[in-house]
């Protein structure tokens, strides 16, 4: 039987609420995304008891959308918008720029230090501002920075600061 | 019944049957990769593609989803529907990369060869494990894919350009390679609908989409309990048995039964040049169906062929030297017989074990009965037994219950009085799964420790270990009017909730099961909890409660060694009584056939005094077991999986034992050792083999019938005796025996993964996985004794330390400790009393985690 640790106990009080009613589900997974940045293995096993569901179907509910997290989230997330206005003011030149400065293969990996992490991101219709990026800090989701009008050069800048220790208000100040 | 015109064919059958299964019994190949039989239609592959005639929005309809109505006109092998088939086809093999299947030069391809024309094979059919053996490659032949465009070549995504995504081989059970896996999701349905396990799902999305175990990690840190469900359906090679794997392709089959628990599921062993190399589950067997357990799947290969006896053994000094069969015998009639010349028959005693088939407890019966003529004939669960079945002669004047296993499934009602049944028996835990989750019946679980059945129990009663007959007892009280008694450590809600579920079950119609499941340690509190349960099904059922009342004993056959007549005859020594006398030096010889007392038994100090302390000590088994170590003679017998003959499962349905398996040099067939045995001490027994023992047995032995009777209806024949003419309410003690001593009392059980026949030997591998060398202590224990998560700790009885990791828990209460029966080789039983009464253990720790 799995043992009531601490962090289960908080999880589960997180979601105490909660019904055995797929219903349910998303809610929780967005639950507790909300509070640790991430959906942790324990968390999917103490929803998949809540809910009455196989912790094999959390995982699965969970992968199925590319806004979960499994891991912890880095300090810093750079969300680039990989849509179609950004995309054609040379958004993917931008994504290569910055994955290139971090050291990055593809979106969604982070730093090894767990600095500076890239996330894919998707139009929230102000394009005018094309191409653009969100800076969001672990913990601050609602007070995500908009950089908009962003060149390749910019991007590079901004990444390198985020890479070198600078915080979001740092980077977007002036 | 309704008619359908198949392939221009009249074919009658029961209106709304998925038509994939009537033109599967119709002997007609059809490809259908993602249907498993009995189960809904997942229709996803699209490989069951057949024309129907006047069918919308078009003839041609999946025929696993179709339901046959009457005047139904398909057809299965038209060029259009071929040609559909092949299309799907080419989609799923998109994503799987085998070019065998299709490539134009195959049939020149000899294995080993290395492929010139394809620069893109990432995997080939002819270095695979599953070739020849493999549901996706015949599906392909079927339709000759080979004669089909390959439009995926060049693709991306496919893994002819990818790179595959990493297999899983971390555990000893099941192997996992993901790129060869179609996404059939046979194994997801599987693993949920025939299991209720559901260790595995679909992950991601589109063309990421993948199969994944737990919450994504390794497959042993998932709630996987490696029965193979999944193997068995898995059309390609992604999930297949570790063990063999390479060697799995079986030129004949056997069917047999398992006898690593008192279920008896029937199996089916694949032998490659006479080794079992592949389990399968056969469905002859009407419990056990299509479904089986760890133990059964993978027992065969507990321990490796070189740790089996493969020569007799015969003492010198210190040391045990192989001989020669007919000196080994000889040396061992000589032994036996000396003691019986100097002191009397009654100084000679026999033990027999529940692991042995009937035959060869009829023949080691007569050994000690009619050859060597003493009354001192046990085997070391015989006192738990013997209190089990005095309880049931006492209430229903027979210990032969009528009641079959199979009605489980029936039941809206069920009580479970025991330890953790998916452990000890899987399959009727998977049954009351079956009844719980399909069919809504209400489960009621007596048990000291947490199981797989808790979160299915409505309620859980989790009472004090040795409270488990007051709170059975409880119930039954309930039953016959007013409100339960209390019982230790269980709050009065959830006696008053199992009492209400039990009066609405003993209202509503049909079967209302009672299981139990004592303990193989502690004949004192089986008999106390055996008297509850046969009271609980009395004020239940009332004079059919034996119908209902189903006992699942501890081993394989105990039934049919008990029936078979391995029990002190009058005058004679119970197993605890051998024992001592053995030590007072009253018994001077023991025969131990099969059973290793020193792994089995409460006791160990005293067992091992004993088995110490006689002249001659005779073993035979096929392993050397921590006994053998100690015997003057061995010989060697054939594994439980090579014997021929029967065994008497735990609703006394008498099933066959077929040889899977050959001698690796001189063991014998027990059967064949046992005459030995007995002509050398004098006597004339003319026995070519089971068969003709089972005959004998089919005269003298009420209920039992010969090998050809049992063949005529496989799995039907019973055990049974005249019906119970009573159903007596048995008295209970007053109160549960008080635990003696302070400490914590210990708790032991059957667990799920550690083999017998590995516990045995001592081996260290006898829990392949290491999931079961553990003690479970109660967090509120375990800081009192600061003992913290891991920590080495030391639980002391009785002058007797045993050394385990600790484990906190909460599926144990505070105030006990549980501790598998088989860890190290049975260490736990060194600390009980040789009368297995309830023991308390002073637990400290030793080294920090
Ligand atoms: S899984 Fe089947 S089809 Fe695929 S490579 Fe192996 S044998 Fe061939
Ligand atoms: S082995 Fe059994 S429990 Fe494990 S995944 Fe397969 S079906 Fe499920
Ligand atoms: S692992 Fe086997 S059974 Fe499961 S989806 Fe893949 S191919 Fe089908
Ligand atoms: S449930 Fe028992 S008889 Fe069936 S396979 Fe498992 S151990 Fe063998
Ligand atoms: S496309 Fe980037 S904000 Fe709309
Ligand atoms: S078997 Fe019918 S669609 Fe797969």
């Amino acid at each position: 039987m799995p043992l009531e640790t601490e962090a289960r106990a908080q999880v589960r009080a997180l979601i105490a609420d909660l019904k055995p009613n797929d219903g349910d589900l998303l809610q929780a997974l967005h639950r507790i995304q909300h509070e640790y940045g991430y959906i942790s293995r324990e968390a999917m096993e103490v929803v998949a008891e809540q809910l009455g569901l196989y912790a094999a179907e959390v995982y699965g509910a969970t992968t199925f959308y590319s806004e979960f997290r499994l891991e912890p989230p880095p300090a810093v997330t750079v969300r680039w918008c990989g849509g179609p206005a950004c995309l054609v003011r040379n958004g993917r030149g931008i994504r290569d720029a910055i994955l290139a400065t971090l050291g990055l293969q593809e979106l969604g990996e982070q730093t090894a230090d767990g600095r500076v992490g890239t996330w894919l991101g998707q139009c929230n219709g102000t394009c005018e501002l094309a191409p653009m990026m969100w800076l969001e800090e672990h913990g601050h989701w609602d007070e995500a920075r908009v950089v908009g009008h962003l060149t390749a050069a910019r991007a590079v800048r901004m990444a390198r600061a985020l890479r070198d220790g600078a915080s979001v208000d740092e980077v977007t100040r002036g | 019944m309704v008619t359908i015109t198949l392939n221009g064919r009249k074919v009658e059958t029961q209106p709304g049957r998925p038509l994939l299964e009537v033109i599967k019994e119709q002997g007609i190949a059809i490809t259908n990769l993602c249907y498993i039989d009995g189960l809904e239609p997942y229709a996803g592959c699209r490989t069951c593609i057949v024309e129907i005639e006047g069918a919308r929005p078009t003839p041609l309809q999946v025929a696993c989803a179709t339901r046959v109505a009457d005047n139904m006109v398909v057809q299965t092998d038209t060029p259009a529907v071929k040609r559909q088939r092949q299309a799907v086809m080419s989609m799923i093999m998109a994503n799987h990369p085998d070019r065998c299947l299709t490539c134009h030069r195959r049939v020149h391809c000899m294995p080993g060869d290395i492929c010139l024309r394809d620069d893109v094979v990432t995997h080939r059919c002819l270095t695979c494990s599953k070739n020849y053996r493999c549901e996706l490659q015949t599906s392909c032949e079927m339709i000759d894919m080979g004669e089909f465009e390959e439009p995926w070549v060049g693709e991306s995504r496919s893994y002819y350009e990818a790179p595959p995504p990493d297999p899983d081989r971390g555990n000893p059970f099941l192997e996992f390679d993901p790129q060869m896996c179609i996404i059939c999701t046979r194994c997801v349905r599987a693993c949920d609908q025939l299991r209720h396990t559901g260790a595995i799902a679909l992950s991601g999305k589109g063309h990421t989409t993948m199969i994944a175990f737990g919450t994504g990690g390794p497959i042993h840190e998932s709630s996987c309990d490696f029965c193979g469900a999944c193997i068995d359906v898995c059309p390609t090679a992604t999930l297949m048995e570790k063990p063999n794997k390479w060697v799995g392709r079986a030129d004949d089959w056997t069917n047999s039964t398992c006898n690593s628990c008192a279920v008896g599921c029937t199996l089916s062993y694949g032998l490659a040049e006479g080794r079992p190399v592949i389990v399968r589950p056969d469905r002859i067997n009407p419990l056990s169906r299509d479904q089986i357990c760890v133990r059964g799947r993978f027992g065969y290969d507990a321990v490796g062929e070189r740790e089996r006896l493969s020569r007799h053994l015969v003492r010198s000094g210190e040391r045990l030297l192989p001989a020669s069969f007919e000196d080994a015998v000889r040396r061992a009639a000589q032994a036996i017989a000396a003691v019986r010349r100097s002191d009397g028959p009654g100084a000679v005693a026999v033990l027999g074990s529940p692991l042995a088939t009937n035959e060869e407890a009829y023949l080691l019966r007569r050994l000690a009965r009619d050859v060597i003529q003493t009354p001192h004939l046990d085997f070391s669960h015989g006192p738990v037994h013997r209190a089990v079945t005095d309880a049931w002669r006492a209430a229903f004047r027979t210990e032969r219950l009528p009641a079959e296993l199979t009605t489980i499934e029936q039941a809206q009602t069920i009580v479970v009085i025991g330890g953790d049944l998916e452990e000890s028996h899987q399959i009727v835990s998977l049954r009351i799964k079956d009844a719980v989750l399909k069919r809504r019946a209400r489960l009621v679980l007596i048990s000291s420790r947490w199981g797989e059945l808790v979160p299915l129990a409505k309620p859980w009663i989790q009472p004090r270990p040795g409270h488990e007959a007051q709170a059975a007892q409880a119930l039954a009280d309930a039953l016959a009017g007013g409100e339960p008694g209390a019982v230790a450590n269980v709050v009065p809600e959830r006696m008053a909730a199992a009492a209400e579920a039990l009066r609405a079950g003993r209202a509503a119609e049909g079967p209302f099961a009672v299981v139990f499941a004592p303990s193989a340690v502690g004949a004192a509190a089986a008999g106390e909890q055996a008297r509850a349960a046969a009271n609980l099904a009395i004020a239940a059922r009332g004079q059919a409660a034996a119908q209902h009342l189903h006992y699942l004993p501890s081993d394989a056959n105990v039934h049919g060694i008990a029936d078979m007549g391995i029990s002190p005859a009058e005058g004679g020594r119970s197993f605890p009584e051998i024992v001592e006398a053995a030590r007072a030096g009253q018994i001077k010889a023991l025969v131990v056939h099969d059973d290793n007392p020193l792994l089995n038994a409460p006791g160990t100090a005293a067992i091992r005094a004993a088995l110490e302390a006689v002249d001659a000590l005779i073993v035979i088994d096929s392993l050397r077991s921590t006994t053998a170590d100690l015997a003057t003679v061995v010989l060697a017998e054939l594994p439980f999986f090579a014997k021929d003959g029967t065994i008497t499962t735990a609703d006394r349905r008498i099933l066959r034992q077929r040889p899977a398996g050959r001698a690796q040099r001189d063991e014998r067939d027990g059967v064949a050792v046992l005459t030995a045995l007995a002509n050398a001490l004098g006597d004339v027994m003319t026995y070519g083999g089971a068969g003709d023992v089972m005959r004998e047995v089919a005269e003298r032995v009420p209920g039992y019938a010969t090998h050809e009777a049992i063949a005529q209806a496989p799995g039907a024949t019973r055990a049974l005796g005249p019906a119970p003419t009573a159903a007596d309410r048995q008295p209970l003690a007053a109160a549960a025996p008080a635990t003696a001593g302070d400490g914590l009392v210990l708790v032991t059980g059957r667990s799920l993964f550690t083999s017998w026949d590995g516990a045995s030997i001592r081996s260290e591998e006898a829990d392949k996985l290491h999931r079961e060398e553990a003690v479970l202590i109660n967090p509120r224990d375990a800081s009192d004794l600061g003992v913290r998560m891991g920590d080495e700790v030391v639980l002391a009885a009785g002058g007797a330390e045993v050394r385990a990791v600790a484990r906190l828990d909460d599926g144990v209460g505070p105030g006990w400790v549980y501790l598998p029966h088989y860890f190290a080789g049975g260490a736990p039983m060194s600390l009980f009393a040789l009368d297995g009464a309830a023991a308390t253990v002073r637990v400290r720790a030793l080294q920090r985690a």
